[in-house]
């Protein structure tokens, strides 16, 4: 057996030990504190940007030329030139300085009656998306009038249908 | 220990408290992760948008006239609602009964699964 006299110093010593590192991995954890929740929550301003966006151009007109909202008028006419324009304008509207930097893309699903499967085509965006986009998917319901004359893509079946519009939206 | 001087025991007993105490700090600082990333998802994954945009669309439908683009539309939502939003969507317009405020009585259920809403409305 060896000298046991130290005995005391050894735990000390220990416990300075762990004091010190428990301190260390402390200073160091608090950097890091960015938690994989608060990546979230940019992903739920952009849906909720994005949402309010196709809303509003959901949002019936009161004037009396047409009760249609321009979303509808938009989806009908398959006016993509307006949809790009219109999203883009609201989507990166800012109250001053540079516009914002959002980029989507548009698809329109539909029920096919003959097949009854839901299908899709689509509609247009801002940019191709390269597959690497952190984007999130937001969509608007559109009652859509494309009885005999509708200028919807010639799949579509011509009745009054609601269709669903996706929309991919990212900051590039 | 019988030959050992005694004096430091508080001490020792204080760096172990002290750092004892800051291990469980340390377990409380990991936990917050964990709490930060449930909280974010609940919030995302509550379909808020969705329950907002199936009731207007709902109310929309409500006005049309002919029985056959009523019944039409409702398929559609139907259908897409449950290939695109994972959600079983069914809903019912009936008249409301005569000397009413209302004109119709409109029943919505919407079921992804995870949350449920039901609602009964007057329109």
């Amino acid at each position: 057996m060896v000298n046991s006299e130290g005995q005391l110093f050894t735990i000390e010593g220990l416990a300075a030990g762990l004091i010190m590192l428990l301190t260390a991995f402390i200073v160091v954890s608090t950097t890091s504190i960015y938690t994989p929740g608060d990546t979230h929550i940019s992903d739920m301003q952009l849906e909720q940007l994005g949402s309010d966006a196709l809303r509003m151009m959901n949002t019936p007109n009161t004037s009396a030329d047409s009760a249609e909202s321009a979303l509808q008028s938009i989806i009908k006419n398959n006016d993509t030139d307006r949809f790009r324009e219109t999203f883009l304008w609201f989507c990166n509207n800012k109250t001053g300085g540079a516009y914002d930097i959002l980029q989507f893309s548009t698809d329109v699903y539909y029920r096919n009656t003959p097949t009854t499967s839901v299908n899709r085509f689509h509609f247009t965006e801002s940019r191709k998306p390269t597959g690497g986009e952190h984007a999130v998917r937001v969509t608007e319901w559109v009652q859509v009038d494309n009885t005999a004359g509708g200028s919807m893509p010639a799949e579509v079946d011509n009745r009054v249908q609601a269709v669903l519009v996706e929309v991919l939206l990212w900051r590039d | 220990m019988a030959r050992l001087n005694d004096d430091a025991q508080w001490i020792v007993l204080m760096g172990f408290i002290v750092s004892f105490s800051l291990f469980f700090l340390g377990i409380v600082i990991n936990q917050s992760t964990v709490v930060g990333q449930t909280t974010a998802e609940g919030v995302l994954e509550f379909p808020k948008n969705d329950i907002l945009d199936i009731r207007s669309e709902v109310l929309q439908s409500s006005k049309i006239t002919v029985a056959a683009d009523f019944d039409d539309v409702k398929k559609d939502i139907s259908s897409i609602a449950l290939s695109r939003k994972n959600a079983i969507v069914s809903f019912r317009v009936t008249q409301a009964p005569p000397g009413s405020t209302y004109t119709k009585i409109i029943d919505i259920h919407y079921n992804n699964g995870v949350t449920a809403y039901n609602e009964t409305t007057n329109y």
